[in-house]
């Protein structure tokens, strides 16, 4: 936990530095908003770096005004499942770009339902078929909203 | 001003606004009962969807919406031992031993009908507030409003931890927000800033894709990590015995619950306070109220004034944190940072416009807050029994029909897939953010305030140089946000000296 902490602090002295670098080449009006919360930024988070390092140490306790993750599954089970999620929340924008929005839709709550959350054929064939129904009707046939046609899609001419 | 008090009902009760509020309630109703999912997140879940309303269907629908959940969120707190929202924490201490004492629908009748006179007590202190409050917005130019927003922010960094490291991380988190609100083109000379050749970012970044991000995904991750039903394994009881009781209980501790819902407004007013701290506020105010040490230890125990008080305070702060974001535009929590994100997608600018040629407006907020609220409490304790199912719902029947809400609605912003990877790249900046224990909510305020307070500070430069630092309520401005910043450290050395008195 603690190597995390460490390299979250790098990231936003990184991101900062980068910040502070790319505002100085800009003129007067351009730069002063950026360079005004940039510079603070660098500071505050190189004190909390140095307290990392050298400092008494720090409690696992969560920000005060803010979620808190569960605690009660084993820490290992917990990282497969965090990266389980963000590889279903990766392979949605990828089968996005593939094969478009309409499509994607039935197609993951299939799978996530059927090999993710293990549920019966009945249920998850109902839930796919509602939901493209709901999706269909709400975002296509009411709202008209124009879904970007998927990179398969587009490469056949479709 | 009466007539237009009387507008602002008749924008509500038009039937297209009305249909919306129904929807946004309908919403809440399921937002607030879901642990996993938290109103703010709803809220930023909704903000695609208001594009085509107008502004008083878009607040009917966000706020039937937000205040709904604010309610609803008491039940879980009550049957579970679960918040059904962060602002419903303090219930769970009093609610949730009710619960096992056989008490349950007293303990919910107590909460609902509370939530329902806390709810009315905000909407009246937000309409008596606005004569009040317009003669002092309109004394403020652009380098007081530049000075609010800036305590806004320190005000919400202040309470996001204990101790100077917690505020250090606050206030990082706030300027990190800010920065991240400078993407794009500049306003006012048109150069670009951080585009990294990237054409997406010429607009600079959508509130809906960040907002979306930032608040759902690290819920949904919660969700999935824990693996359960949502609510976990809550026993099965019969509710409605006890519902009246609860209900009468409101009335037997009428002052209570009045004073508590004061509590409500007044720290909804405070830019940065929130529902987390009113509860808690309203929390300790009940257990004060005790009449000796005796009746104290009831407390935490299954006692109804503990569940009275935060549940009046958490739904009378919704009407106090609209104030400063109607009045200043600055909002008093992330769910009003998101609505106020709401008023720049309507094209309204809040501010003096909204106390005087959008009065009507503001009144219809008013009238949403109480109408909303009488409707949905009204519904609770119908059905109680059924409301309870909901929450047994396996986590992993309900993730893919969130994720899929929420990249339709990070979708809708700009239609394209660039907005999906902005919310995966947020979300996973807010998960490591949640996981070491940096606070959201200042990142969302500097993110939602940037433009603005960029804006006013422009304005305040071009116009008086440097000299409006030493306009007089510029300098009051600063003081006070010097006391803001400096509080949480004397409390901190105060607590420590009465510790080692003590010992």
């Amino acid at each position: 936990m603690r190597k995390g902490r460490v390299l979250f602090c790098i990231f936003l002295i990184a991101v900062a530095t980068y910040a502070i670098r790319s505002a100085l080449g800009w003129s007067f009006k351009t730069k002063l908003f950026p360079l005004s919360v940039s510079i603070p930024l660098l500071v505050l988070a190189t004190i909390q770096l140095l307290q990392l390092i050298f400092g008494k140490g720090e409690t696992d306790e969560g920000a005060g005004l803010d979620l808190d993750f569960s605690s009660d599954v084993p820490a290992e089970v917990a990282r497969r499942r965090v990266i389980n999620t963000f590889s279903w929340i990766i392979a949605f924008i990828v089968s996005v770009y593939l094969i478009g929005f309409p499509l994607t839709v039935p197609l993951f709550i299939f799978f996530y339902l059927k090999f993710q959350s293990e549920v019966s054929w009945l249920y998850t064939i109902a839930a796919t078929a509602i939901t493209w129904g709901f999706f269909y009707t709400l975002f296509q046939w009411l709202v008209h909203i124009q879904f970007e046609s998927g990179a398969i899609q587009t490469w056949l001419g479709w | 001003m009466f007539d237009a008090f009387i507008d602002g009902l008749f924008l509500v009760l038009q039937w297209k606004a009305f249909s919306l509020m129904l929807v946004g309630m309908g919403l809440g109703f399921c937002v607030g009962l879901l642990p996993g999912i938290g109103g703010a997140a709803t809220l930023a879940l909704m903000i695609p969807f208001i594009f085509k309303m107008s502004p008083a269907e878009a607040f009917a629908f966000l706020l039937g919406m937000h205040s709904v959940a604010a309610t609803t969120g008491d039940i879980t707190s009550v049957l579970f031992g679960v918040p059904g929202e962060a602002i419903s924490a303090a219930t769970v201490v009093d609610g949730y031993p009710m619960a096992k004492k056989g008490e349950a629908g007293r303990a919910l009748g107590a909460a609902l009908m509370s939530s329902l006179l806390g709810a009315l007590i905000g909407a009246v202190a937000l309409a008596l507030a606005i004569p009040i409050v317009r003669p002092l917005v309109l004394t403020f130019g652009s380098p007081e409003l530049f000075m609010l927003s800036v305590i806004g922010i320190s005000c919400i960094t202040s309470l996001s931890g204990a101790g100077a490291r917690g505020q250090i991380k606050g206030f990082a988190m706030g300027l990190l927000g800010l920065l991240v609100s400078t993407i794009g083109q500049e306003r006012q000379s048109g150069s670009l800033r951080f585009d990294m050749g990237i054409m997406y970012l010429w607009e600079g970044l959508d509130f809906v894709p960040v907002l979306v991000g930032i608040f759902a995904i690290p819920e949904i991750i919660d969700l999935a990590v824990r693996g359960t039903s949502i609510a976990g394994e809550g026993p099965a009881q019969n509710l409605r015995s006890g519902v009246m009781e609860g209900i009468k209980d409101t009335f037997r501790h009428f002052w209570l619950v009045f004073r508590c819902s004061v509590i409500g407004v007044f720290v909804g007013i405070m830019p940065g306070a929130g529902g987390g701290v009113a509860q808690w506020m309203a929390y300790a105010h009940s257990v004060q109220s005790a009449k000796d040490s005796k009746d104290r230890e009831r407390f935490g125990k299954g006692d109804v004034r503990g569940v009275l008080g935060p549940g009046a305070a958490n739904n009378s702060k919704e009407g106090g944190e609209l104030i400063p974001t109607v009045a200043f535009g600055v909002p008093g929590s992330g769910a009003m940072a998101i609505l106020l994100s709401g008023f720049l997608i309507m094209g309204l600018v809040p501010g003096p416009d909204m106390l005087t040629k959008h009065l009507s407006i503001t009144f219809s907020m008013v009238w949403t807050l109480a109408i909303a609220n009488i409707i949905t409490v009204l519904l609770c304790l119908t059905v109680l029994d059924q409301l309870a199912k909901i929450t047994n719902v396996r986590g992993g029947w309900i993730i893919p029909f969130v994720l899929l809400l929420v990249f339709v609605g990070s979708y809708t912003a700009n239609g394209q897939i660039a907005d999906l990877i902005v919310t995966l790249i947020f979300g996973m900046i807010s998960y490591f953010m949640v996981l070491f224990g940096w606070p959201r909510p200042p990142f969302v305020l500097g993110f939602v305030l940037g433009k603005v307070i960029e804006t006013y500070l422009f304005i305040s430069m071009s116009r008086y140089g440097f000299t409006w630092l030493k306009h007089p309520i510029v300098v009051l401005l600063i003081v006070l946000m010097v006391v803001v910043i400096v509080y949480p450290y004397i409390q901190q050395r105060r607590d420590r000296a009465a510790g080692s008195a003590n010992a």
